[in-house]
């Protein structure tokens, strides 16, 4: 029997064929997507590694000191007993030290477990499900995580409204979040301020990310949500994350972008995402 | 170097753990006066009025980064020996504080306690030799123009 003696046959085929094919294109996109989100990631590193090597930096400082102040403390304390005298008041202020140095430790393994936290939720690749979360939660680790390598110049605030569980795939949430902090952050030159703003509306939340930066030139607004536009130089941006971050929202979660910017006053980027994802595949 | 000849070190980083760390160590290992600041601003104020042996600094600071701290120390107190301590993996901040601010050593974090006080130590000998000779040339002139100045009398007492 050849191809042609069976019409039905050479359709379902066909059928199959072309959902193969967009399986493929699924998952090229999924991998598309993901290595941008590790490509973002990538260029926080220089921002992360200073934020752990810091606090890291004092552990073994304050190890070694207070390994030095117990072996210091022993021979007061010995020397002390042998003259059968009360522990002298140096023994009290190596105390003091030794007390202060592991306060510092702790807060040194604060930051650090925090940093690592922050970055956790961002490296899971494989988020292909639903699941319903705090959207404010998501924004305050995009924050801690870009904080790392904006906090030294930029002041970075929230105004977040009382908002219910948000059903999205978080970890591409995630992924907005970052893209439209990490610019809003590059937009500004020097100093000036990121403010992260959320608000239930009717049946969606609404996102926005507020910059003071340099706001984006008439000429190329129309183009900014395209794949492949960018303004930033080499190493610096994909010209993916916006064109992705467009696609996260609207495409997948059925929400809106938009933005208003002023040149030489700043942007601000507004994501309305749908409480509900119910009837969307 | 204050006027009792304790050398004095100055340690500045917006992480005030970090300064609380070194001013540990260096209190249970030497007799050093520490002077730490999280704010570059006030260390550059302090560094206008009064003198250091070794200024430590941090690279990434909120409004003024360890590079601009320490051409102001330069300008302020150019004997002073400066020291850039970064957690900035970036070698390009290295460079260029060599070149820019005459640097005496670059420290990475995390620091080697060890490493860092043979830093200190020896960055202190040389501001207080860089001072001795300041203070010889400075006699040496001073001798000289009364030198000159005699010469010059005893020229006129003899013609």
């Amino acid at each position: 029997m050849t191809d042609g003696a069976d019409p039905a046959g050479a359709q379902l085929e066909r059928k199959d064929e072309v959902a193969r094919l967009r399986e493929e294109l699924e998952a090229a996109n999924q991998k598309l997507v993901d290595s941008h989100k590790m490509a973002s990631l990538g260029r926080l590193s220089a921002g992360v590694v200073h934020e752990i090597r810091t606090p890291i930096g004092s552990i073994f400082s304050n190890n070694e000191v207070i390994l030095r102040s117990l072996e210091k403390l022993k021979g007061l304390l010995s020397e002390a007993r042998a003259q059968s005298a009360p522990p002298p008041q140096q023994s009290l202020d190596v105390l003091d030290i030794v007390a202060g140095l592991a306060a510092v430790d702790k807060i040194a393994c604060e930051r650090i477990s925090s940093v690592i936290r922050s970055l956790k939720t961002f490296a899971r690749v494989n988020e292909g499900e639903l699941a319903r979360v705090d959207i404010n939660e998501l924004l305050t680790n995009a924050l801690k995580l870009t904080g790392t390598v904006f906090r030294r110049r930029l002041s970075m605030e929230t105004e977040f409204g009382e908002l219910p569980p948000v059903e999205c795939y978080p970890g591409l949430l995630n992924q907005v979040f970052l893209n439209l902090i990490v610019n809003a952050g590059q937009a500004i030159d020097d100093e000036g301020a990121i403010l992260l703003r959320t608000a239930r509306e009717g049946d969606n939340v609404h996102i926005s990310v507020k910059d003071t930066g340099r706001g984006i030139p008439p000429e190329v607004r129309s183009k900014i949500f395209a794949a492949g536009f960018t303004t930033k130089p080499i190493g610096e941006g994909t010209g993916l994350g916006l064109s992705i971050t467009r696609e996260i929202v609207e495409d997948t979660h059925g929400g809106r972008i938009w933005f208003e910017t002023e040149v030489g006053k700043g942007t601000t980027f507004h994501v309305l995402i749908p409480i509900e994802q119910r009837g969307r595949s | 170097m204050a006027e009792n000849g304790q050398p004095q070190v100055m340690i500045v980083d917006d992480e005030d753990m970090v300064i609380t760390s070194i001013r540990a160590f260096l209190q249970l290992e030497t007799d050093y006066g520490v002077h730490g600041f999280t704010s570059p601003e006030q260390a550059a104020a302090h560094l206008r009025t009064t003198p250091v042996d070794v200024v430590v600094s941090d690279y990434l600071m909120p409004k003024m980064n360890g590079i601009q701290l320490l051409a102001k120390a330069r300008e302020y107190q150019p004997e002073a020996a400066r020291v850039l301590l970064t957690g900035h993996a970036d070698k390009q901040s290295a460079i260029q504080a060599i070149n820019d601010v005459g640097l005496y050593q670059y420290l990475e974090k995390p620091w080697d306690n060890s490493q860092l006080l043979l830093v200190i130590r020896s960055a202190i000998e040389r501001t207080q030799l860089l001072r001795n000779l300041k203070q010889k040339v400075n006699e040496l002139d001073a001798a000289h123009s009364n030198l000159k100045d005699v010469q010059s009398r005893l020229l006129r007492a003899f013609l």
